[in-house]
């Protein structure tokens, strides 16, 4: 008998404690439909990065990223015919010739910059905005360059739109960098380059670093990290490999 | 219906074997400028399956088809006019994305879909030829030279056609063409009338086809394409030709600026640029002249290394010239005379003639030459006659990067090569290549371990004390002197490396703590691998390397190709799938695509038997003589006419030449070596059997004799001036296509007369066995090259003349 009114007692227990977490998630779900399928993704990286720990020298990425990564709308910065794929973790098209970069990619790259609260961060590239999102929730300011005036125009609005007010975005050439907001301290390249552009190592603060991806539109090869000392000689860094397609490993 | 006369419509046969085999041809240009030209490869071999699917369907319509056969004949006629020009709208419309096939399964069914449609001109065509074989079976030999001679004029046909018109026209043209057989056969038709009337329709249909549905829409994820979108960007010039399509881009707002391997340390980069697309990717540019010459940012790449040496170059030969850049870089720094040597002539009228303006081409005329040639056939005419010979980097990143070429050859940068351009250079001259990086480490190694390869060839004792090797972020620049380095070279090569920020990856009295200081690399591959070869460990080095690096000749020229089996399984054990990318795209694209050929190639075979179980006569063994027979011919013509053509290509120099020509005077003698069969057997009275093996007999007495004297003949030939190797180039491969154009009708007659039933399955069954030994002489050229090819094939003649399908037992 005795039992019984304990097993009694602990249901009752369980599901009070359980009503706060529950409405919460209900809150969650109405105002955010998609943060469970964010919170798969997030699994996802997270289980990449275990899976690559020594290819690219560390277990887990830090938590403000991995933050970012599970608070910024990925299916805002897709076209409507994607957003049911917009939480897998692979590079979506997004029209114009253009992709968003698969999750993995964007918060490994997001790692390597090793943002810091105040920093300011140049990223060359913009495309749809969404690792410019991402930036603005770890760093003080973001500039980004777009060189495709209507993807520039866009993703302006759809960052305005969505709040992201510490992201400024220029249609032009991004060869020259942005050097009235020069210097920064880290910059992020996500076009195709035959050479690393002498404005934007002049760009660079000393300390800082910038990531510039290698590969085809879908398919990431490897990443070069330009690391500047403090005393301004620059150095070059390749990580290897870091792609990853629906093989093996349960990714999709 | 309609009634026939006993003669087989031989020209008929003629116009439309022309023009399925232009439209091949067309296809993978077509293929090339969409997407990119692996992926032209897979599509058009699948779709050649045609031929093997019109095996198949005869054999199961036969009766009907024989009963009807001018009609039948006719409609496909018809049907080749309007599927060669619609299938392709069609395919385009499919908008097959090829780079996210890994991503997106949608994208298989596209790539089905596309097999299919495309199949179905291949089809129409191969219908038509089999079932004149089966209607005349008394003149196989005869039918079979009209196909072969047609085709061989629709080889050259189709360079002449691409030489004029842009591809979109020839589209429409070759639907012309097959079309062309209709009026041919109009006369043969009762309702004639009816069918003039209908060819009409179909000939007015094509010829108002919007030319816009035809234009090639390139992928959204080309450099021109995505160039074009850019702000300021202007289209100056599209010019397509036979090899390629060049595109011409100007930018003045967002000026384009392409300096390979440039240093961190350069305070500037290029001036203004203009883009040259080649297929709408593989981007280089021409330089805007700025008046006053000076290296300025070339000074900052790892190409300036020779010239940091304190020397002023007299006599210069830049190979493989492109649009100009290093043998602009030769100028800036105050070279003496500049040969610049580029077969592409499109590129060279670019710098010269079109854009001579911008990039200030007169300013150089005094000092820089063009010659149109190959890097080869200019080695092999100029010993002992330069002081520095250059190879610049080649136009894009991308492609090597991604693996795409592994299976293109790559007669420029064999061990043989690299030691006719060492024997290019004066005592105390030097020889530098470039190129673009790729991580982990592949080309480079393996330009360091041919060039070392070449320098024991030509009698070199201590290489390492003649090398050096510098790399930026993403080049690499070997440099060789024909004699020992100096003392202050070495330190001058030292001082370019340090105030560069260029790592240094050879140099004599290099040390390990020199090296891996500027562009780290998990592990200094580089000093790794020149320090192993450089010390006798190559071999060892190589061997445990997770690519193929080893050295490469002309007998196996496929430079990009580094896939090793052994490493497969270690790539696809990293975590997540992520070796996927260090295996590229080219060899598992082969692969795939041998695979695709197999499992269609199956089941079209064995469909009709399933189908026919209890019709057929035939008994087991029968079949599988028709099965070994048709599979082996088929595939050992193919081993052998593909290692002829590349072969050739480096005896002729030009690639566009080579391919014509060879080709056609293969498929042209071919003819006339099927036509004999003919003569002898109506003429003469011999069987099948009595010619088979005469004919396979001679072609392996040409085949050894041409192994044997190959090495001689092309050291003789490669001096020749041009027109008299392309002459010899000719009369070379007249005696071997001549013979092998022998033993399929021979093996045809035979079934037609011991088991006619079998004749269009055996047509089917050479049909994919063609498909599949293209992808297979390939794979297998990598392997053991050309030579082993064709020992191969030689082997395969041997066991068809065993197995010659000619004893009936019902």
């Amino acid at each position: 008998m005795q039992m019984k009114q304990l097993t009694l007692f602990l249901v009752l227990i369980i599901s009070i404690l359980s009503v706060p977490a529950g409405i919460a998630s209900d809150d969650l779900r109405a105002s955010d439909p998609r943060a469970e399928e964010r919170a798969g993704m997030i699994a996802e990286i997270e289980k990449d990065v275990r899976d690559t720990a020594e290819l690219i020298n560390r277990r887990s990425f830090d938590r403000r990223v991995m933050d970012a990564m599970g608070s910024v709308p990925r299916h805002e910065f897709v076209p409507k015919n994607q957003r049911r794929n917009a939480y897998d973790n692979r590079p979506l098209p997004i029209g114009r010739g253009q992709t968003i970069s698969q999750p993995y990619i964007v918060a490994l790259m997001t790692e390597l910059l090793e943002p810091e609260p105040a920093d300011r961060v140049l990223e060359i590239g913009t495309g749809s905005g969404y690792q410019a999102a991402i930036l603005s929730k770890l760093v003080s300011e973001v500039f980004s360059i777009e060189i495709i005036t209507e993807l520039a125009d866009d993703s302006r609005q759809r960052l305005q739109h969505l709040g992201y007010d510490n992201v400024r975005v220029r249609a032009a050439d991004g060869y020259d960098g942005w050097p009235e907001e020069a210097p920064f301290d880290s910059i992020i390249v996500t076009a195709a380059i035959s050479h690393i552009p002498p404005p934007l190592v002049r760009q660079l603060k000393p300390g800082g670093r910038m990531v510039i991806p290698v590969g085809t539109r879908f398919q990431t090869q490897y990443l070069t990290l330009v690391e500047k000392s403090p005393e301004g000689e620059v150095t070059t860094r390749q990580l290897i490999p870091v792609i990853f397609v629906p093989f093996t490993g349960g990714h999709q | 219906m309609t009634a026939v006369r006993d003669e087989p419509p031989l020209v008929a046969i003629f116009l439309l074997s022309a023009a399925a085999l232009a439209y091949e041809v067309l296809l993978v240009r077509l293929f090339s400028i969409i997407h990119w030209h692996h992926f032209a490869f897979m599509v058009i071999s699948l779709a050649l399956l045609g031929y093997g699917v019109s095996g198949s369907l005869i054999m199961l319509f036969r009766t009907f088809f024989l009963r009807y056969f001018p009609a039948v004949f006719f409609l496909n006629i018809l049907l080749f006019g309007i599927s060669s020009t619609g299938v392709f709208a069609i395919v385009q419309g499919l908008s097959f994305n090829a780079l996210e096939i890994l991503w997106d399964s949608s994208q298989w069914l596209r790539l089905l879909l596309t097999y299919l449609f495309l199949s179905l001109p291949f089809l129409f065509v191969a219908n038509t030829i089999a079932l004149t074989m089966l209607r005349f079976d008394l003149q196989i030999a005869r039918i079979y030279s009209a196909d072969l001679i047609g085709a061989g004029v629709g080889a050259i046909g189709i360079m002449l056609l691409l030489t004029i018109f842009e591809p979109a026209t020839v589209l429409k043209l070759l639907a012309f063409a097959g079309l062309s057989a209709g009026v041919v056969v109009l006369r043969y038709t009762r309702r004639q009338l009816a069918a003039a009337f209908s060819l009409a329709i179909v000939a007015s249909g094509i010829l108002l086809l919007p030319t816009s549905w035809l234009e090639s829409r390139l992928s959204d994820y080309k450099g021109l394409v995505q160039t074009l979108r850019i702000e300021g960007a202007r289209h100056l010039d599209s010019h397509s030709s036979p090899v390629s399509r060049i595109d011409v881009v100007e930018n003045r707002q967002v000026p384009f600026r392409n300096a390979p391997g440039l240093s961190l340390q350069s305070p500037v980069g290029p001036n203004e640029q203009l883009a040259v697309f080649s297929d709408g990717d593989a981007m280089m540019t021409i330089d805007r002249h700025a008046g006053q010459e000076s290296p300025g940012y070339m000074g900052y790449m790892s190409s300036a290394l020779p010239y940091q040496l304190g020397r002023q170059f007299e006599r210069v030969a830049v190979l493989n010239a492109g649009t100009g850049a290093a043998a602009r870089q030769a100028a800036a720094y105050g070279s003496g005379r500049i040969d610049a040597v580029e077969p592409d002539t499109q590129l060279t009228r670019l710098v010269s003639e079109t854009y001579a303006g911008y990039s200030g081409w007169q300013q150089f005329a005094e000092r820089i030459e063009l010659h149109n040639t190959t890097a080869r056939a200019w080695a092999a005419r100029k010993k002992h006659s330069y002081d520095l010979v250059v190879m610049g980097v080649p136009g894009s990143s991308t492609g090597g990067a991604a693996g795409v070429y592994a299976f293109a050859t790559d007669f420029d940068l064999t061990v043989e090569a690299l030691e006719s351009y060492y024997a290019m250079l004066e005592p105390g001259g030097f020889l530098v290549i470039s190129l673009w990086t790729d991580t982990p480490p592949k080309g480079s190694l393996r330009l360091f371990a041919t060039m070392h390869a070449a320098l024991e060839q030509s009698g070199v004792t201590q290489p390492e004390k003649q090398l050096a090797w510098v790399r930026s972020w993403n080049t690499a620049t070997l440099l060789v002197k024909r004699g020992e380095l100096g003392n202050e070279e070495i330190s001058a090569i030292r001082d370019f490396s340090e105030s560069r920020n260029f790592d240094l990856a050879w140099l004599p009295g290099l040390g390990e703590h020199d090296v891996n200081r500027y562009q780290l690399l998990p592990k200094p591959f580089f000093y790794m691998a020149a320090r192993a070869i450089l010390s006798g460990q190559g071999a060892g080095f190589m061997e445990n390397y997770q690519y193929d690096i080893e050295p490469v000749r002309d007998v196996n020229p496929y430079f990009d190709d580094h896939f090793r089996w052994r490493s497969l399984s270690a790539f696809l054990a990293l975590p997540g799938g992520s070796g996927i990318a260090m295996i590229g795209a080219g060899y598992p694209t082969l692969i795939a695509t041998l695979l695709q050929a197999i499992l269609a190639a199956v089941v079209l075979i064995l469909a009709p038997l399933l189908f026919l179980r209890r019709k057929l006569h035939t008994d087991g063994r029968l079949r599988s003589r028709v099965v070994i027979y048709f599979s082996v011919i088929g595939l050992a013509f193919l081993f052998i006419e593909l290692s002829f053509i590349e072969m050739l290509t480096l005896v002729i120099g030009q690639p566009l030449y080579a391919v014509a020509v060879t080709l056609s005077v293969f498929l042209v003698f071919s003819g006339l070596g099927s036509l004999t069969v003919q003569w002898f057997m109506e003429r003469k009275g011999l069987e099948p059997a009595v010619l088979l093996r005469w004919s396979v007999l001679s072609i392996l007495l040409v085949t050894l004799l041409y192994l044997l004297l190959q090495a001689w003949l092309i050291e003789q030939l490669m001096v020749l001036p041009t027109m008299l190797r392309i002459l010899l180039a000719v009369v070379l491969s007249m005696p071997i296509a001549f013979v092998m154009g022998m033993p399929f009708p021979l093996g045809l007659t035979a079934t037609s007369r011991t088991a006619p039933e079998l004749l269009p399955w055996a047509w089917g069954i050479n049909g994919c066995a063609s498909v599949l030994s293209v992808i297979l002489a390939v794979l297998l050229a990598m392997e053991i090259g050309f030579a082993g090819v064709m020992l191969c094939a030689t082997g395969l003649y041997l066991l068809a003349w065993a197995a010659l399908p000619q004893q009936r037992v019902t």
